[in-house]
């Protein structure tokens, strides 16, 4: 994708370049036909386990099964989303996936598989106390993202004492 | 399979004329006497009154048509399926998530249930203010009654849950009176998923009361087909032209149009979207007051753990309620909020309260005990209140621009005061502003402390409506609204709209009823003069 055409699409990822220097940056969309991208998998796994620490199951296998079925459910919701929310979602998430966006937003250095879940969630709270707002937006929309398609599924229901509805 | 039987298959087995989607391909062009954009509160009602009268009618809705059968009470089914943007609408600058139906029965098919009269402090200041002195409380009274009458709007004799009981409770122990909720249901079964579609039918919507009877009376209905804009010509509405578009709103079929001839049109999409369509129709707007003033009841929550159960999921959602923090100041002065409780299910819950983590994990471990309120800001009768304006991106579709000012956040500020005092008051063993700097606390003086602390500024405080209004306000003269008094648009004379953007500020109440009764008179005086009858066949 052209830098320009970027631009032109939105706030978010002129004033995010600009803040990350990337002026040499080619990005690539986060979202590709509405699916999520390969990065944009490892980025939302890695939010995952970081904004769901402590609700995901704690054993190895069946926490790695449930990050696997959230990223499978974002993929799903992005789908049913409309073009102007998966326009930016995809700009976000694009940005995010290359290193100086990742800086630039949300002031991770490692990578999102390589940091740990407590440096992803020192780095989402810098985006959510931000003096910017576009920080804060874009840590508002993973966070609703995550936490809406986490939940979408019943079988996270038991941890939060939640029975599902009555059956009619 | 649904143990309940579904009046919408039953209807489309007796020959319902439904296009659209799986319902057949969208004719090129139709004719009709009056065509209607949107199948919600002002539309359903606008149907049944015009096809009694005997008029032709074709109602276009962009969403999909969904009914009993579908409605299994998952939110991950109903958020995409019966809400704008699933469930996900936002402000421009993203700080109010906004919940606003998108199928057939409008915002009707997902609402909560509660039905107030339009206040006639409201009323008074519409008299007052915006040249509309035909809106008195005894004038609009029979048209409140037939609406009442037609939708079952009864008291709830059923005991309010604990989540709404816990209002009545902190309220009666701080000495502030509560009210009991009506409600739009028939045989109830008290389950409180009303937010997911019902699935017994006893709600009584648009999508099981009016649009059926309109269907039943000849009305052809086109689904999953939005209006892109009217053609206007000589200060009249030539025709709509309108789309097929798919579940995320993108246009099928190449963008190939359809197009609706009609002697008179009534816009009835709702506030933001009535506005769009004007704007994309470039509608004459000499004063600039279109998708100017439009209003959203900005809401903001506190969050209790209560030692006993909650479980906030089950029962009647809505059925108590405070207009204290109304009545007790004057209604163009600081901002007052009407208080209620919400329903409570994983995702609403996951999505709203702030947070990440383990005290994320901790809260939500406790949504059983979980009691959460809400506080309606009554917007749009102060100065410092103008509400937000209606845009267009570049690929047409509507954003609300709705600043979140020092004055609407001050609002914020006093409700989540008055939450947390009634939620201790209650018993609280813990009390959070929902606000991403808010903390739990243990005690109201701690509380009291800590919010008058809090930074309330948007994307900090966490704000979100579900009642959009205004937009196409209903004005005296043209000079103050968009629409006449009788809801004939000020520059289009065959153009009507019939909506909840016909208010000139916000409700001060759940709007639904407004929408109904207001919107009967002026549907009854438009099949009047579209017949020539002297009298038209009321509601009820």
């Amino acid at each position: 994708m052209q830098r320009r055409s970027l631009l032109k699409l939105g706030l978010v990822s002129g004033a995010v370049l600009a803040l990350a220097g990337g002026a040499a940056v080619l990005l690539q969309p986060g979202l590709e036909q509405g699916r999520l991208a390969p990065g944009a998998r490892v980025l939302f796994a890695s939010l995952g386990r970081a904004i769901l620490q402590g609700t995901l199951p704690a054993e190895p296998g069946a926490q790695a099964r449930a990050v696997q079925g959230l990223v499978e459910r974002i993929d799903a919701l992005a789908q049913n989303l409309p073009a102007h929310v998966q326009a930016e979602l995809s700009q976000l998430v694009g940005l995010l996936c290359t290193a100086p966006g990742r800086w630039g937003l949300a002031g991770l250095a490692p990578g999102w598989d390589e940091a740990s879940a407590d440096e992803v969630r020192a780095a989402l709270d810098g985006m959510r106390f931000s003096g910017l707002a576009l920080r804060q937006q874009a840590y508002h929309a993973l966070h609703e993202i995550v936490g809406g398609a986490y939940f979408s599924d019943e079988a996270t229901w038991k941890a939060m004492g939640y029975p599902g509805p009555m059956v009619l | 399979m649904s143990n309940f039987p579904d009046p919408i298959r039953e209807g489309l087995q007796r020959g319902w004329k439904v296009r659209g989607g799986a319902h057949g391909a969208l004719p090129e062009k139709i004719t009709c006497d009056v065509a209607i954009v949107g199948s919600g509160a002002g539309a359903g009602i606008t149907a049944e009154l015009l096809t009694r009268a005997g008029l032709s009618v074709v109602i276009v809705e962009e969403g999909p048509l969904k009914s009993s059968g579908d409605f299994r009470q998952h939110e991950a089914e109903a958020y995409p399926a019966l809400y704008q943007e699933s469930a996900s609408r936002k402000t421009e600058d993203k700080a109010i998530s906004i919940l606003q139906g998108r199928c057939v029965g409008g915002s009707t098919t997902v609402n909560w249930t509660s039905s107030f009269r339009t206040p006639p402090p409201t009323l008074r200041h519409w008299q007052a203010h915006f040249g509309l002195q035909d809106f008195g409380v005894e004038t609009l009274a029979p048209y409140f009654e037939q609406a009442e009458r037609r939708l079952h709007v009864s008291p709830w004799q059923v005991a309010p849950n604990e989540n709404n009981d816990l209002l009545r409770k902190g309220a009666l122990q701080l000495g502030i009176p509560v009210g009991s909720i009506r409600r739009n249901v028939k045989g109830c079964w008290n389950l409180g998923s009303c937010g997911m579609g019902c699935p017994t039918n006893a709600k009584q919507s648009m999508l099981v009361t009016t649009i059926p009877a309109a269907l039943d009376k000849g009305a052809t209905l086109l689904v999953e087909t939005r209006a892109e804009q009217f053609v206007l010509a000589g200060g009249k509405v030539q025709s709509l032209r309108c789309v097929a578009v798919d579940a995320n709103g993108r246009a099928r079929d190449a963008g190939r149009a359809t197009t609706i001839v009609a002697q008179h049109f009534v816009l009835s999409g709702g506030a933001i979207n009535s506005p769009a369509v004007l704007l994309r129709s470039k509608a004459p707007d000499p004063h600039q007051r279109l998708g100017t003033r439009t209003f959203l009841h900005p809401v903001v929550m506190s969050a209790a753990v209560m030692e006993q159960a909650v479980e906030g999921w089950a029962g009647a959602p809505q059925s108590i309620y405070t207009d204290h923090y109304l009545e007790t100041q004057p209604i163009d002065g600081p901002m007052g909020f009407k208080l209620e409780a919400p329903p409570l299910h994983p995702v609403i819950m996951a999505t709203s309260m702030p947070g990440h983590g383990p005290g994320q994990a901790d809260m939500l471990a406790q949504f059983p005990r979980t009691h959460v309120l809400l506080a309606l800001l009554r917007d749009g009768f102060h100065e410092q209140s103008p509400g937000g304006r209606v845009k267009l991106r570049g690929d047409g579709s509507a954003v609300l621009d709705y600043p979140l000012t020092d004055f609407v956040m001050e609002g914020g500020r006093r409700a989540l005061l008055a939450m947390a005092e009634l939620q201790f008051a209650a018993g609280a063993q813990q009390v959070l502003p929902v606000h991403e700097m808010g903390k739990p606390m243990d005690s109201w003086a701690q509380a009291k402390a800590a919010i008058e602390q809090l930074p309330m500024k948007p994307l900090l405080t966490k704000v979100v409506s579900a009642h959009v209004m205004g937009g196409c306000g209903l004005g005296g003269d043209e000079k103050l609204g968009v629409v006449r008094p009788d809801g004939v648009h000020w520059q289009v004379e065959n153009l009507s709209v019939h909506d909840g953007s016909l208010f000139p500020t916000s409700v001060g109440a759940n709007p639904q009823l407004s929408i109904y009764g207001i919107v009967n008179r002026l549907a009854q005086g438009l099949a009047q003069r579209l017949t020539g009858q002297s009298q038209v066949q009321p509601l009820a």
